[in-house]
């Protein structure tokens, strides 16, 4: 489903080259729920911006579906990630001035889904969030913003879940509860990418992949 | 749509900014508002100055000796009636309100009268406008002060003058000056009574050269002298140069002032909007992500600058038009408050302008928004 192969990322900097990703060749399986795991600043964010084709390798290639995302043009890329890939990161990115439903809304406003409000309504409800449907981002707890990212992430019904860090703001139990949810969708044959530098994705993931200085380790 | 919405919502979120981007369009539209007002007043009050003032342009036959006219104010030559039509029919030409007018000295029972005839006002085509002066009908005449009091003539009296009778329709009010003993009727009834079938002494006019660079005589005379070679043009100066004068002064002090608003208003629109634009950096790297093209983000932020123009248009007329109704006057010395009223053509101008004004002050804000890269936006966070 997804293969990366080769992939190299290089940032100039005033101190000259740092290669962020060094010769990163990997295969992931529809269904797998891979925990990229390696501490910061080991290229984890930078190779999920690669998956999410929002982020031009120095070298290599990104194939999925037999696809070369970035042979594709700017706006094909666009409409790729509206359809195919669903985004949780650490921060939740929840528009502040948006309800929880219309932030869930977001997703489906740029693939012009017909359907959409009652499907975010009907996953906030399996994401317990039936009653903040109304609420701004401030208004929620960590948790709960997390939990409403996940609802726009899957609203799409898409073929990949890329979850950069979605733990890192929540307590334990808050964490476990996101998992579950990420792999609720991979049992239902979505595919989950998770980068985290915890063990607590370790525990859901069937796979794990390690870096380290831009290798894979 | 979504867009939109979210466009409403955000505004509703950043009041602040919201609201100082459209102060500064309120501002700018409503410093232009005040100045046109007051602009237009002023000009309309130096059109009814002028008209209380008379003509300012003088046409008379080229043979007429020009001592005796400067001297007198009456041409000792006339010319042919047909000189007014010959005016009249020019098109782009630098004067109005053209009069003719016969005059002539003669007497009513024994008293030295100045009989004036006078055609009605004609304006060049696609040029007019409300005549500066009153036309007398043919059969009545209007009498002037001192001749109604010498004479003992009163409105409704019939007055037979070289054999043609004439109904005093009004005695004028004492002027004080050579109207008082001049007897007005129309030009027909003026040439049968000077035995002068035809023609005219005179073509009074208002120029229109306030504007122009040059000596407007010269280029009156070289204008006029190109379509009635057999005439001359006197320039009344102290009564053109007060009017140019006044427009110019209006003028100038737009054309320093202009620039400078609408600078300080542009920047001030585009700090804010690059303000906003900061503080809105990861939604754009999030809207990006979600798949949101170029074109959506960039609705987003013109469409914000489109609302606030609107919106700053409708107040910036409303605060002009009251600033220019109340301060107007003083600025621009306007002593007839009547002739200040809301320019209402100014609106649709200002609703049309200034979201033209507001986007393309926040257009380079909006070119750095699309050019966040998702990918460094998101991973600042």
């Amino acid at each position: 489903m997804l293969i990366l192969q080769d992939l190299t990322k290089t940032y100039r900097t005033r101190a000259g080259e740092v290669k962020a990703l060094d010769g990163v060749s990997l295969q992931i399986d529809q269904g797998a729920f891979a925990a990229v795991c390696g501490p910061s600043g080991s290229g984890k964010t930078t190779l999920l911006m690669m998956i999410a084709a929002m982020l031009r390798p120095s070298g290599g290639m990104v194939r999925f579906e037999d696809r070369d995302v970035y042979e594709m043009t700017g706006p094909a890329r666009a409409r790729f990630r509206a359809e195919k890939i669903g985004f949780v990161f650490q921060m939740f990115h929840l528009v502040p001035y948006l309800t929880v439903l219309e932030n869930v809304l977001l997703a489906a406003a740029v693939v012009r889904k017909r359907d959409g409000r009652a499907q975010a309504q009907e996953l906030l409800q399996r994401l317990g969030l039936q009653h903040r449907l109304g609420h701004r981002p401030s208004e929620l707890s960590a948790g709960e913003k997390q939990r409403t990212a996940i609802a726009r992430a899957l609203l799409n019904q898409p073929k990949l879940i890329l979850a950069d860090e979605p733990t890192g703001n929540l307590d334990p139990e808050n964490a476990r509860c996101v998992l579950r949810h990420l792999q609720d969708f991979q049992r239902d044959g979505g595919t989950v990418i998770v980068a985290t530098h915890g063990p607590a994705a370790q525990e859901f993931a069937t796979r794990t992949i390690s870096l380290r200085e831009g290798r894979l380790a | 749509m979504y867009i939109l919405r979210m466009i409403f919502k955000e505004l509703w979120h950043r009041k602040i900014n919201f609201l100082l981007a459209v102060l500064a369009v309120t501002t700018a539209v409503a410093f232009l508002v005040a100045f046109f007002t007051a602009s237009q007043a002023s000009e309309r009050e130096t059109a009814r100055l002028m008209l209380s003032m008379g003509y300012n342009l003088h046409i008379i036959a080229k043979d007429a000796d020009i001592g005796g006219f400067l001297m007198t104010g009456i041409p000792d030559k006339t010319m042919p009636e047909a000189y007014l039509q010959k005016l009249a029919a020019q098109n782009s030409i630098s004067y109005n309100h053209l009069l003719a007018l016969l005059e002539g000295k003669t007497q009513y029972r024994g008293m030295d009268i100045l009989l004036t005839g006078l055609a009605p006002e004609v304006c060049p085509p696609g040029q007019q406008k409300q005549a500066m002066t009153f036309s007398v009908a043919p059969g009545t005449a209007y009498v002037g002060y001192r001749l109604a009091e010498g004479l003992a003539i009163h409105k409704g009296d019939i007055i037979d003058l070289g054999g043609r009778k004439l109904k005093v329709e009004r005695c004028l009010a004492e002027s004080g000056g050579l109207d008082d003993m001049r007897l007005q009727c129309s030009l027909q009834d003026a040439q049968a009574i000077l035995g002068l079938p035809g023609r005219i002494s005179a073509i009074q006019a208002v120029d229109c050269l306030c504007f122009e660079k040059g000596d407007p005589v010269a280029m009156l005379r070289k204008e006029i002298g190109s379509i009635l070679p057999e005439a001359q043009v006197f320039q009344v100066k102290a009564l053109a140069s007060a009017r140019a004068k006044q427009r110019q002064m209006i003028r100038n002090i737009f054309a320093v002032m202009l620039p400078f608003v609408i600078t300080a208003c542009g920047v001030w629109i585009g700090v804010l909007a690059i303000m906003n634009v900061r503080d809105r950096k990861p939604e754009i790297g999030l809207l990006r992500a979600l798949g949101y093209n170029t074109a959506n983000v960039m609705l987003l932020f013109l469409g914000k600058a489109l609302l606030v123009g609107l919106l700053g248009a409708a107040a910036g007329f409303l605060l002009g038009t009251e600033l220019g109704l109340q301060f107007g006057p003083g600025v621009f010395e306007i002593t007839a408050k009547t002739m200040l009223r809301p320019e209402l053509s100014l609106f649709v101008r200002a609703c049309i302008l200034a979201p033209l004004f507001a986007v393309v002050a926040s257009f380079i804000p909006t070119i750095i928004a699309v050019t966040y890269d998702p990918a460094t936006t998101l991973r600042e966070e």
